[in-house]
């Protein structure tokens, strides 16, 4: 089934940035820790509840270079991941 | 060139408070430069932690003194939860009562409290820190136990308990059913300096707790623990002396002054608000909360990076260190303890030099008491 609610991050998660653009998801309640590439660290900062996954996969295509065809599948997938992990939530 | 460091560091150690309920003989806080006039008003550890939190740090660590002795603590550990955090503690124990243990374990976020106990029964334990003190630790341990927190413990092994290590993990592992404990030895810092007769190893003492230690380890499977004292230096120098003995390729880190990696990931506050790199080191300032910004320190401060450089210094610039054959192995041990020692903690530390330990007549540990994961040279 796929989700038509907006995906939102849950806000005990810290997001640890670093200089490279890299940054550790942290979840303080269980002490477990996610290393997280820059366009993860981007979708991560857009599950803010107002944005629905196609217009992230939209704004991925035109901010990033050589962004692969199937880009939409691993969004969806990065994000039922975090769904999973009790990360995220939708929002209606 | 800089290394390249985090933005912010993971962890924070807190000297919560100067105080503590007891005195032990060989405590490193009392008598060093960590004992600071006064403690911080609840309000600048809020303020703090706020900025803590905005800076995404992980994880502290609380500790004194005896953190538990700070009437507001709970307030302070609301604080770190509230700001997405977690916590441990170091404490003594005897204050741990099944309120404070329910309490830490309601919050969720508590990684471990490491209670004390330096001996298997009350003469050894309390010869140090004081009468009545075992009995204490113990039921703060098993207030902790009962709330399910993650409990750990640490024997500092000193004079008066050296032959009670296998008492020790008896009394530990099998009596009471933990995993494991870890291990350290009194350091020639703050009040044990001034106890060092009574309390400190002899050269002697030093290669019976490495033997003891070495023995109760294998007996139990690897389960007793050492980032530095007489158990980690079994470890090491037998390795180096089998290294060079071999005249095995260097060591990872060796010949340079590598021994510390706490400037890469964490920063310590002393009980007075002055970030230090680490709470053993406290003559390094580096600023005061509230009023500097802790990323600026972390990214800028030239004390900080002169230290994190440390790791560049070659050991071959020590006279020192003159002659010595074991420089590929050695990683020069700890800066804090060079500091107490030479008042430099850009030196390799007298304290852990493996050759002045042979030099005094030292002997090292049978290598067969290694465990086999232990006994390659190639480190
Ligand atoms: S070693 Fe710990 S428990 Fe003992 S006096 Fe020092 S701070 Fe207190
Ligand atoms: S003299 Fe001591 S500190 Fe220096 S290299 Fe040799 S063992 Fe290490």
């Amino acid at each position: 089934m796929v989700e038509t609610k907006n995906p939102v991050a849950n806000s005990v998660m810290v997001l640890r940035e670093e200089f490279d653009d890299w940054a550790v998801l942290f979840n303080p309640d269980t002490g477990q820790a996610f290393g997280m590439n820059p366009i993860s660290v981007y979708i991560w900062k857009n599950l803010d509840g107002k944005h629905p996954v196609g217009e992230i996969v939209k704004d991925i295509r035109v901010n990033y270079n050589n962004v692969p065809g199937e880009v939409d599948e691993h969004v969806n997938k990065f994000i039922a991941d975090l769904v999973e992990r009790g990360f995220v939530g939708y929002k209606a | 060139m800089k290394r390249k460091i985090m933005k912010t560091p993971k962890s924070v150690d807190l000297a919560t408070t100067n105080n503590c309920n007891l005195r032990c003989k060989y405590c490193s806080h009392f008598s060093s430069p960590g004992e600071v006039a006064g403690d911080l008003p609840t309000e600048e550890w809020l303020q703090f932690i706020e900025e803590l939190g905005r800076c995404s740090v992980m994880n502290l660590t609380l500790e004194g003194g005896e953190t538990f002795v700070r009437k507001d603590l709970k307030k302070i550990i609301d604080a770190i939860v509230k700001n997405g955090m977690r916590f441990s503690i170091l404490s003594n124990g005897t204050l741990i009562t099944e309120e404070w243990a329910e309490f830490l374990a309601s919050t969720g976020r508590c990684s471990s409290v490491q209670v004390s106990i330096d001996g298997s029964i009350p003469v050894t334990h309390d010869s140090c820190r004081g009468e009545g003190t075992f009995h204490k630790a113990l039921q703060g341990l098993a207030n902790l136990r009962k709330y399910k927190l993650s409990a750990t413990v640490r024997m500092t092994i000193h004079r008066k308990n050296v032959r009670d290590i296998e008492g020790v993990a008896r009394l530990l592992i099998d009596e009471l059913g933990l995993s494991g404990f870890s291990t350290n030895s009194a350091s020639h810092m703050g009040t044990c300096k001034q106890n060092a007769e009574q309390v400190q190893l002899t050269v002697e003492e030093r290669g019976l707790a490495m033997e003891s230690l070495l023995l109760v380890n294998k007996k139990y499977g690897g389960r007793v623990g050492a980032m530095a004292g007489p158990l980690a230096e079994a470890k090491h120098w037998t390795k180096m002396v089998q290294a060079e003995r071999e005249g095995a390729k260097p060591f990872s880190g060796g010949g340079y002054l590598t021994s510390c990696g706490g400037p890469m990931n964490k920063i310590a506050i002393r009980a007075d608000g002055v970030m230090v790199p680490c709470l053993q080191l406290c003559t390094i300032e580096l600023g005061r909360i509230n009023k500097d910004s802790l990323a600026d320190v972390w990214q800028n401060h030239p004390e900080l990076w002169r230290f994190r450089e440390r790791r560049e210094i070659p050991l071959t610039n020590f006279e020192f260190c003159k002659d010595c054959k074991f420089i590929p192995y050695c990683r020069g041990n700890c800066p804090a303890l060079a500091d107490t020692f030479l008042g430099d903690p850009y030196h390799p530390s007298p304290d852990a030099c493996l050759k002045r330990f042979l030099e005094a007549g030292g002997k090292l540990p049978d290598e067969k008491l290694l465990m086999e994961k232990e006994a390659c040279a190639c480190v």
